[in-house]
């Protein structure tokens, strides 16, 4: 990849070992199937050997940075709220440089998570001590770490 | 906790003029999402994108199919792949494990005049809100913007 070593945001890739696709491997035991998909054959672009770049490798504890920043989770939003509803109570805990306040694609109302981002870690754990369990617009919303420095062993426990 | 084997895993594409383009993200019990897209137009190379969400962003993607009643459906009278694409929706949770697959929905009138219009129209929203939330997830860690398709 041409990308690789330049500037600051460099890129760590890693060579997969070969590794069957989820599909085959959590399925066994596992309880009713329905669907057309399981009778397809698998296709050749299978995960195989695939390198896929992470922003750094896997492992450790904790929340993990993005490329320009730190990325908060919230669920538990008003349905009716608005982009700035959300930026107002993020802004007290330091600049926002980031929101993304998706709608259900049916209804059209707000469906319920957003993404918020600080430039530093900082900021965003104020935020979540100061957020989390409080009220919008009459609703409890929650804030977590969107991202984290997960390992491949696992499911892991708490948030 | 039963459900810590969810899993699930989202396919879009086609093969045509520019070699087989596609849609590809998944997410695994450990957290691990893994997002491709592949378009070889104007020679683009694929993007391979991966990093670990939190418990807190799994335990929305399951509310989001909860609410959408996924697992209800079947696939059996939706429209088969065909030239025009692939769709494939592979959700494991709860004990369940759902593969559907169908052609690529050019629009909610295509849904409507098909022979399970109430199912399709909940598949066609839900991969609308999974997309919505993935090219969030991706765009706000990596700062590329998915090519939506």
């Amino acid at each position: 990849m041409s990308d690789h070593g330049d500037g600051p945001e460099h890129m760590e890739e890693e060579q997969e070992p070969q590794q069957q696709r989820i599909r085959s491997t959590v399925v066994a035991g596992a309880g009713k199937k329905k669907g057309r998909g399981f009778h397809e054959p698998e296709r050749e672009e299978g995960d195989g050997n695939a390198r896929y770049e992470a922003l750094e490798p896997a492992g450790g504890s904790g929340p993990a940075k993005s490329v320009e920043g730190w990325v908060l989770f919230v669920t538990g939003l008003h349905e009716e709220a608005q982009e700035e509803d959300v930026a107002e109570a993020f802004a007290d805990y330091g600049d926002v440089k980031n929101v993304y306040l998706n709608l259900d694609r049916q209804t059209g109302y707000v469906k319920g998570y957003a993404l918020i981002e600080y430039a530093t870690e900082k900021e965003a754990r104020e935020a979540i001590k100061g957020l989390d369990g409080s009220e919008l617009l009459g609703q409890t919303i929650h804030i977590y770490w969107a991202f984290v420095r997960g390992t491949s062993k696992g499911p892991r426990r708490g948030r | 906790m039963a459900d810590s084997q969810f899993y699930l895993r989202y396919y879009v594409g086609h093969t045509g003029k520019y070699g087989h383009e596609f849609l590809e993200f998944e997410f695994r019990p450990d957290g691990e999402m893994r997002y491709r897209n592949n378009s070889n137009y104007k020679n683009d190379t694929e993007i391979r994108k991966k990093a670990y969400v939190s418990q807190a962003v799994l335990d929305e993607l399951k509310r989001i199919i909860e609410d959408a009643e996924i697992m209800k459906e079947d696939d059996n009278n939706w429209p088969m792949p065909d030239r025009v694409g692939k769709q494939e929706l592979e959700i494991k949770m709860n004990g369940e494990h759902i593969c559907f697959n169908t052609t690529k929905l050019g629009s909610v009138l295509q849904v409507q005049q098909s022979k399970d219009p109430d199912g399709l129209r909940i598949f066609y929203y839900l991969v609308q809100d999974l997309k919505c939330f993935v090219f969030s997830l991706i765009s706000a860690h990596f700062k590329i913007q998915p090519i939506q398709k």
